[in-house]
């Protein structure tokens, strides 16, 4: 692939371009299994930047991986054919704040907690959320559709998105959706961009609706000595109308990690049931959060806590927190490694679909955890393993598989909030086999070229374990 | 290269999950925007020099050595994945392959010659005879007349301070990846320090200290908390957090409880403590690349000047060193004033009253 630097610096100019092997090895990689070089990396400042490159691109075939921070678990933003990845996070103004509209407008490169922090003074706040919310990028966010604790009562980033800027393969730039909260006309393109991973557009700028900051919060946390007792809990809190602003689940593999890593001093319980409410009027918080407690206890739920103080919540939540990195820690030897990382399932299936996960890594001699969002149907596992042996990976592509093929057994999804990317592509073609020709349709449409982020999702190799090199040494 | 060092942080190169959560409080990565400068990206660098994967490069030992070793990635990382003891061992390979610059060269030239790292020879401890030996590092030294006012602190509180003949802590050594010249400069610093106890002024050789030769180090302002009576200087000051003594030494509250104790009324800055940011002195970017420095320690004191307080206080000479540089930048743009102090300076005010 012959890339003209020249043409590229003359557009983001000399200091927004790298292409030494080591920024190259660098920009292919992300928090997934995969590792791929890119050709170049560029890091435009402006729309009218991001139209030249990829006129230029578009015109010379060359592919174009758009990037935020690259904290993505699939391999979305790994460029398996080389190419230019598109640096976004320079792209990071806060453009406007209509605290009276209840909407912001910003750049795709604006990390998430930096919005927020912006918000913070108008009693406003946008609430996806995911876990990296402090590095995320809102840009990266909508591009997998991210989601996290709170989106059980204030839905994922596709309910949060009203319209967006976007420069196709073209160079073309388009505005999609609207300021409004409903639009009802034709078909959503907004929405059609929101989780399509960079394959169909580069969003540049994205109109988001925010929601006003609770006055009162109040967060609970009940140790359950059987998994099953707490999947029952979950389910009952959902079907029973309760209206929770988190619902989590730990199993007890994630509870030793952090008790291992951060000595969180958690009970050490099959698992732990995370429940939030949060309003304006206190008697309100008060009781939803008497209702779920009665709920963990009638399902055998124990020793639960409950605070409305900040102190205190954090303290209750900062296991949940950083749960993910503490994985690595559960064992000696084991890395945590983002395979079959994120599902979802009905609610009645939480405490099943945590049970098979775990016979499923026992089968497959690797360690599995369960938990996650699931007030919102989201099951995260990891496959916890040591990723220099060979039988291990075998073991991890089997344990992939059956953990999709159970998740489609009962009308679940490959993806809750994680994307599709590389490493859940297989299974996810499998769970839309009906509809695959449609959505190849639809990037054909969009992206005749096959240049943007090209080989992902629908169109990705249907062998993840050798879709790229592994950033692993093998043995 | 052979990386005979890297080898053995293989299972912690393994352990980080490149989550990315280190990028929030980098202040490398802050001032250039480049993932290849963060330290997620050191550790995916060391790691593929250890498999193989890259070759090293001259390129690659500059992105080495562009690091403060602040410690927040470590901080923040869920995992407690020991990022700058990793990136030390890739220094050494990397040294030992015959990429340290002529810079880091001279400072270790230094050192051996003239046991300090300005290769002074005129630079002395002021030898003198006591009950409790304190170590006061290369920085401190080179300026004389703050040594001078630390012991006579210690001297007023009723501590008489043992100086020796002291030579450099050996931590410029081992961070910028000189390994062998360590081991000789290690057994020369235990034949002069062989105590197991020791009061260190200055908070990197503190850290050093304690942890490379496992004494029971004091840090000064520990030493003089125990002993400082009450007084009512009436100031009102921000207080820097050295990393040093913040994220390694775990000491936070000391330095405070002495401005408590002078009747100095502290304004925080919302990175403080464990989440203090790095004032730009570390890791040896001083030395290399001293425009990266300046524009760090511009961050931090423009952070200082939004709490509104006309005094920032530090205990580190470095961190004096950088910021009061800083300071003096921001206040010819025009764009805020603050006064830098070290501790020891009101701390003498108000005992000599």
């Amino acid at each position: 692939m012959k890339i003209d630097l020249e043409k590229l610096k003359g557009i983001v100019g000399q200091d927004n371009i790298k292409n030494d092997i080591a920024d190259l090895y660098v920009y292919g990689s992300d928090s997934s299994v995969h590792n791929a070089l890119a050709s170049v990396v560029v890091r435009p400042t402006t729309i009218e930047q991001v139209q030249e490159i990829m006129r230029y691109a578009n015109a010379e075939l060359i592919p174009v991986i758009a990037r935020g921070s690259g904290s993505g678990m699939s391999g979305q933003a790994v460029p398996i054919d080389g190419g230019i990845v598109l640096d976004l996070k320079k792209m990071n103004r806060i453009i406007e704040i209509r605290p009276a509209d209840m909407l912001c407008k910003v750049e795709a490169g604006l990390v998430d907690d930096d919005l927020n922090r912006a918000l913070k003074p108008y009693g406003l706040f946008y609430p996806p959320l995911p876990a990296s919310s402090r590095v995320a990028t809102i840009g990266g966010e909508i591009a997998n559709n991210a989601s996290g604790i709170r989106s059980v009562k204030y839905g994922a980033t596709r309910d949060s998105v009203l319209g967006m800027k976007v420069v196709l393969a073209n160079g073309d730039l388009v505005n999609l959706g609207s300021n409004t909260r409903v639009e009802a006309s034709g078909y959503q393109l907004d929405r059609l961009m929101v989780g399509s991973e960079g394959t169909l557009g580069i969003i540049v700028e994205a109109t988001l609706l925010l929601k006003p900051i609770p006055k009162f919060r109040c967060i609970g946390r009940a140790s359950f000595n059987k998994l099953e007792d707490a999947g029952e809990a979950i389910s009952e809190i959902i079907a029973s109308g309760a209206s929770p602003s988190m619902l989590e689940l730990m199993d007890n593999i994630a509870i030793t990690a952090v008790n291992t890593t951060l000595k969180m001093g958690l009970p050490d319980v099959e698992a732990i049931v995370m429940f939030e409410a949060d309003g304006k009027v206190k008697e309100a918080v008060d009781a939803e959060i008497k209702f779920m407690k009665e709920i963990c206890e009638k399902h055998n739920g124990s020793d639960i806590e409950t605070s409305y103080d900040l102190k205190e919540r954090t303290k209750l939540f900062a296991g949940r927190k950083k749960l993910f990195a503490a994985l690595s820690r559960y064992k000696e030897g084991l890395s945590c490694t983002s395979l079959a990382d994120d599902m979802a399932v009905p609610y009645s299936k939480m405490a099943e679909c945590a049970i098979k996960i775990h016979e499923i890594a026992k089968r497959n001699n690797v360690v599995m955890t369960a938990y996650g969002h699931c007030g919102s149907g989201c099951m995260h596992t990891k496959i916890l393993m040591d990723p220099t042996k060979k039988e291990q990976w075998e073991g991890a592509k089997r344990a992939v598989e059956e953990v999709y093929e159970y998740v489609r057994s009962v009308g679940g999804t490959t993806s809750a909030e994680h994307g599709i990317g590389l490493s859940k592509a297989p299974a996810w073609k499998k769970e839309k086999a009906d509809s695959l020709k449609i959505l190849k349709a639809i990037k054909k449409a969009l992206d005749p070229n096959n240049i943007l982020n090209p080989h992902k999702m629908q169109d990705a190799p249907d062998d993840w374990v050798t879709a790229t090199k592994l950033r692993y040494p093998v043995e | 290269m052979e990386t005979k060092n890297l080898k053995d942080w293989k299972n912690e190169l393994n352990i980080c999950i490149r989550c990315a959560y280190c990028f929030e409080g980098c202040p490398v990565f802050k001032i250039t925007d480049w993932e290849t400068d963060s330290a997620r990206a050191k550790i995916i660098l060391a790691y593929g020099m250890l498999i193989g994967d890259i070759e090293p490069s001259q390129y690659i030992a500059d992105k080495m050595f562009q690091c403060t070793y602040c410690r927040d990635c470590s901080e923040r990382c869920s995992a407690n994945v020991p990022v700058v003891d990793v990136l030390a061992a890739a220094r050494a390979d990397l040294v030992e392959a015959g990429f340290a610059s002529e810079t880091h060269k001279g400072m270790v030239k230094n050192v051996k010659e003239t046991g300090n790292i300005f290769g002074d020879k005129e630079i002395k401890a002021p030898v003198q005879q006591g009950e409790i030996p304190v170590y006061i590092g290369c920085q401190y030294l080179a300026r004389p007349n703050q040594t001078k006012m630390y012991l006579k602190i210690l001297e007023k509180l009723g501590v008489k301070p043992l100086v020796k003949d002291e030579i450099c802590c050996g931590y410029p050594l081992y961070a910028l990846g000189f390994r062998k010249e360590f081991a000789e400069h290690k057994k020369k610093f235990l034949e002069i320090f062989p105590e197991k106890e020791i009061v260190a002024l200055c908070p990197t050789c503190a850290a050093y200290i304690h942890e490379e030769y496992g004494k029971d180090v004091k840090h000064i302002t520990q030493f003089i908390l125990e002993h400082l009576p009450e007084k009512n200087l009436g100031l009102k000051a921000t207080y820097h957090d050295p990393c040093d003594l913040s994220r390694v030494m775990n000491i936070t509250e000391e330095p405070r409880e002495i401005l408590k104790k002078l009747g100095i009324e502290l304004v925080e800055m919302p990175r403080n403590r464990k989440t203090s940011h790095c004032c730009g002195g570390g890791g040896g970017i001083l030395m290399s690349d001293v425009n990266l420095s300046d524009d760090i320690a511009i961050v931090r004191i423009k952070q200082a000047i939004e709490t509104g307080a006309p005094l920032l206080i530090t205990p580190c000479p470095t961190c004096e060193q950088v910021l009061k540089k800083a300071a003096a930048t921001v206040k010819e743009k025009g764009e805020g004033d603050i006064t830098v102090k070290n501790l020891s300076d009101v701390v003498w005010k108000a005992l000599r009253s």
